[in-house]
């Protein structure tokens, strides 16, 4: 497969997941204007921007205690991070550049595919933040997510078992591992920062990584921090969990030929391997779990680039001769 | 804005119609039939012909001129008058969506910021009789071998230079005359491979408006809207028998297959396209697909040792035949634009070693230029011994002293045109034109007159098109894609574009014209 497709389809798939997890937290976060305490809304706020490694414009204006205020910066706050194309994290700008990568790719991805990704760009790309806003916003979201899962449901049902989708399922599941195990991270530091966190806001977490019920069966319905992290980062059962995105990754790139350069496959393959490893066998003793997340995320960097390395944009080391096809 | 959907009872794309509106409006301005005002409709009303103008002065490619359909439009002509005001509109919506979900789009250069855009399509088919394609067929095959000749000819021995057919400074002077391609053969002499040859029809019969020799456009659009219409003409399409078109990219593939370098008996394609910002490259992508060819940027290639190479995933690979979809200036920066990052430096090393086929060759462009084509009829009597089968307009050039003196004296009544002008820019229409524009026109003509040909404005064919809910008629010209390997190939059809603006003589899509399939009937 030629190496620009392959990073086309790679980069499709990251940007598509990117916008799930960004609708499911602003799906979330929606809800929680309806009802929820001021300092829990705020709580939402920070921990979507820090997931994001991003700053909002003009700042988070704090618990402030007359609601329209807060309600300004919902407002200001859900549009840059729904419609504003300047922000690349917006859903907006996810889909956009998704749909942009998969254009540029449609002989490699089928046409169900590029119809389902392209009928739901055109549907958002004219919508504004004031046309869903006094209405549904939860809604809107709700839609979004949808038309997402169409794709990818889309996609497993008719994608092509070639090259191609094992790049797709690998950008998924790096996209996932990188941005669930932010989301983790930011969680824990926040705990910190605002000492115990409410139940509300776990039970919200859970619900990001669709494992609410899941945790309710393990479990029980009391929430206990500890268990919850680790049913997320552990539990193979739960489709967004971390163990069970890594595993998958090891699993595609099994699937994929060693590419040009056999250290740099071996490089790569090893990175994935001590991934797992990380999760499988330091995980469940550690003292310091957030340093255990931490090396996670920086493997998983480092997962992109050697893949991108391996596969995209490698050195050319010795052409073949000119009588070899 | 008052102007809304109609409410589509089907529910096809399971979205609300108030919605489907909005998003419309919001993504293009389609000038008739998509969007239409309820107060304009009688849902249940048939459509007749009953205000459909006919005019003697151009030919209908449906009705004779007393109003009765043409004996091959009988059929259809059956079927849409037989068909509600709704059901048309409906299919006429449906046709544009499925273009529109479909992202089978366009860009218009210089107005980018309009981003991608969709031609108008209009779901009233144009039908040709079998023995009017039987003899478009020969034209077009005897007009490519011939242009075939002159270019294996020129680049070589130059006899028709030599014999005093064609003024050698016609050649030299062309700009897409390549010295670079002097001494080289193409496999089968088909330095065009792939052409698309614009046609029009008047009272006379049909007429050659130009050959497209370089980097032919539209025949994704041609397939696309045969699929779209036909899904929505079911019936008059299985009674009619309509001759099919599908199968172009198969013949387009045999057609590459049999032009890659000697020795090559399974070649590796690629189809080479400027990138996700050309104007087609819906086209590139589309065809890629059809010949399950990589589509590749010039940044995917490299030459080394004489051949071209692709950058895979596992590794680099080489390629034989190229089938690109870039101009000649941007395809090597070693030898044409230095500037250019779309090309491949070294390709025309590879291909002048004769590892690698381009189709179409570099330096064909100078078979189409405006002024060489004029000398078409020529031509192919210098080269074939035949006469014509299909005529050209009548030309003036005015690098030569009486067509520069008739182009001036007459601009009001001509169209001018220049050389290497193509898309319907750098053209005067002159009984459109204001007399400043004729000023200026005249003024760059005496400038450059070498620049410059004119020719009579053409009484161009009209259909009906369904415009604003009602049948009305609109000039069209018609493009069959013409392939030319060992043998010549041509699917039966082509894409019918139409100037959709009343009274326009600009099919151009990035003038804003529209398109219509072409049905070619088996008798």
């Amino acid at each position: 497969m030629l190496s620009s497709s392959a990073n086309g389809i790679y980069w499709m798939a990251r940007y598509i997941e990117r916008a799930s997890f960004m609708c499911r937290l602003l799906h979330i976060q929606s809800e929680a204007l309806v009802d929820r305490p001021i300092a829990e809304i705020e709580f939402g706020w920070r921990r979507i921007y820090r997931a994001i490694d991003r700053s909002p414009l003009g700042g988070i204006r704090g618990t402030d205690p007359e609601d329209d205020y807060t309600l300004v910066d919902a407002y200001l706050l859900t549009d840059e991070l729904t419609f504003v194309r300047q922000n690349p994290e917006a859903i907006l700008s996810c889909l956009e550049r998704g749909r942009e990568n998969a254009r540029q790719i449609r002989n490699c991805i089928s046409e169900q595919m590029w119809t389902a990704l392209n009928t739901e760009f055109l549907r958002i790309r004219d919508i504004k933040l004031t046309d869903i806003w006094l209405t549904s916003p939860g809604s809107f979201y709700a839609e979004v997510l949808a038309g997402i899962d169409r794709f990818t449901g889309v996609a497993t049902a008719t994608m092509y078992r070639d090259e191609g989708w094992h790049f797709f399922r690998v950008g998924q599941f790096i996209e996932r591992v990188q941005f669930s195990c932010s989301l983790l991270l930011t969680q824990n530091t926040l705990e910190v920062q605002y000492g115990d966190l409410s139940d509300a806001s776990w039970r919200s977490l859970l619900r990001i990584f669709h494992a609410s019920g899941a945790y309710d069966s393990t479990h029980s319905i009391e929430i206990q921090p500890e268990l919850v992290l680790n049913l997320l980062v552990t539990d193979r059962r739960i489709p967004e969990s971390l163990l069970r995105s890594v595993d998958r990754i090891t699993q595609e790139l099994s699937s994929l030929g060693d590419g040009p350069n056999m250290a740099m496959s071996g490089a790569l393959r090893r990175r994935a391997g001590r991934l797992g490893a990380l999760l499988r066998y330091d995980w469940p003793d550690c003292d310091d779990r957030d340093e255990v997340l931490r090396q996670v995320l920086a493997h998983s960097r480092q997962l992109h680039t050697l893949l991108s390395e391996t596969y995209f944009e490698y050195a050319i080391q010795g052409l073949p001769r000119s009588d070899v096809r | 804005m008052g102007t809304r959907l109609i409410d589509l009872s089907c529910g096809w794309c399971g979205l609300r119609t108030s919605r489907i509106g909005i998003l419309l409006i919001g993504f293009f301005t389609f000038p008739h039939g998509a969007l239409l005002d309820d107060r304009q409709i009688d849902r249940s009303a048939k459509l007749d012909f009953k205000n459909y103008e006919i005019d003697s002065s151009f030919y209908d490619e449906m009705f004779e001129v007393d109003g009765s359909p043409r004996t091959h439009c009988v059929e259809l002509h059956s079927t849409l008058t037989d068909l509600t005001q709704l059901e048309l509109s409906t299919m006429q919506e449906r046709v544009t969506r499925s273009f529109y979900n479909e992202g089978i789009t366009f860009i218009v250069y210089g107005d980018e910021a309009a981003g991608e855009r969709i031609i108008p399509i209009d779901c009233v088919p144009r039908i040709l009789a079998n023995a009017e394609w039987r003899h478009i067929e020969a034209g077009l095959d005897q007009r490519l071998r011939g242009l075939n000749m002159f270019l294996e000819d020129i680049y070589n021995e130059a006899r028709i230079i030599n014999d005093g057919v064609i003024p050698v400074d016609v050649i030299r002077g062309c700009p897409q005359y390549r010295i670079e391609m002097r001494g080289l053969s193409a496999p089968y002499s088909a330095w065009v491979a792939v052409c698309g040859t614009d046609l029009v029809r008047t009272n006379d019969g049909f007429r050659v408006l130009e050959d497209n020799l370089r980097v032919p456009s539209g025949v994704s659009y041609m397939i696309a809207t045969r699929k779209a219409v036909k899904a929505n003409l079911r019936n008059a399409y299985r009674k009619s028998q309509v001759l099919d078109v599908e199968h172009y990219g198969k013949l387009l593939l045999r057609t590459l297959r049999e032009i890659a370098p000697p020795g090559v008996s399974d070649p590796t394609i690629a189809l080479l396209t400027p990138g996700v910002y050309n104007s087609a490259f819906y086209e590139h992508m589309f065809l890629a697909s059809e010949l399950d060819a990589e589509l590749v940027e010039g940044i995917d290639l490299i030459v080394n040792d004489g051949y071209v190479y692709m950058r895979t995933t596992s590794g680099m690979r080489r390629v034989d035949v190229i089938y690109r979809r870039v101009d000649d200036d941007f395809i090597d920066p070693l030898i044409f634009r230095p500037d250019s990052y779309l090309g491949v430096p070294g390709l025309l090393h590879a291909y002048r070693l004769g590892n690698v086929t381009l189709a179409n060759a570099p330096g064909t462009g100078v078979a189409d230029d405006k002024s060489v084509y004029a000398y078409v009829p020529d031509i192919i009597r210098y080269y074939l011994c035949e006469e014509p089968i299909l005529a050209n307009v009548q030309t003036n050039l005015c690098r030569q002293p009486e067509g520069l003196e008739y182009t001036l004296d007459n601009l009001e009544n001509l169209v001018v045109k220049q050389v290497g002008g193509s898309g319907g820019y750098g053209m005067l229409i002159g009984p459109h034109s204001t007399s400043e524009e004729r000023e200026e026109f005249a003024r760059q003509i005496r400038a450059d007159p070498a620049n410059y040909i004119s020719q009579p404005v053409l009484d161009l064919s009209r259909a009906p098109c369904l415009i604003d809910n009602e049948f009305e008629p609109r000039h069209v010209d018609l493009r069959p894609f013409i392939l030319r390997g060992r043998e010549t190939r041509i699917v039966p059809g082509g894409l019918c574009r139409i100037a959709l603006p009343r009274g326009s003589l600009v099919v151009n899509s990035s003038q804003g014209g529209g398109a219509k399939d072409i049905w070619v009937l088996p008798t």
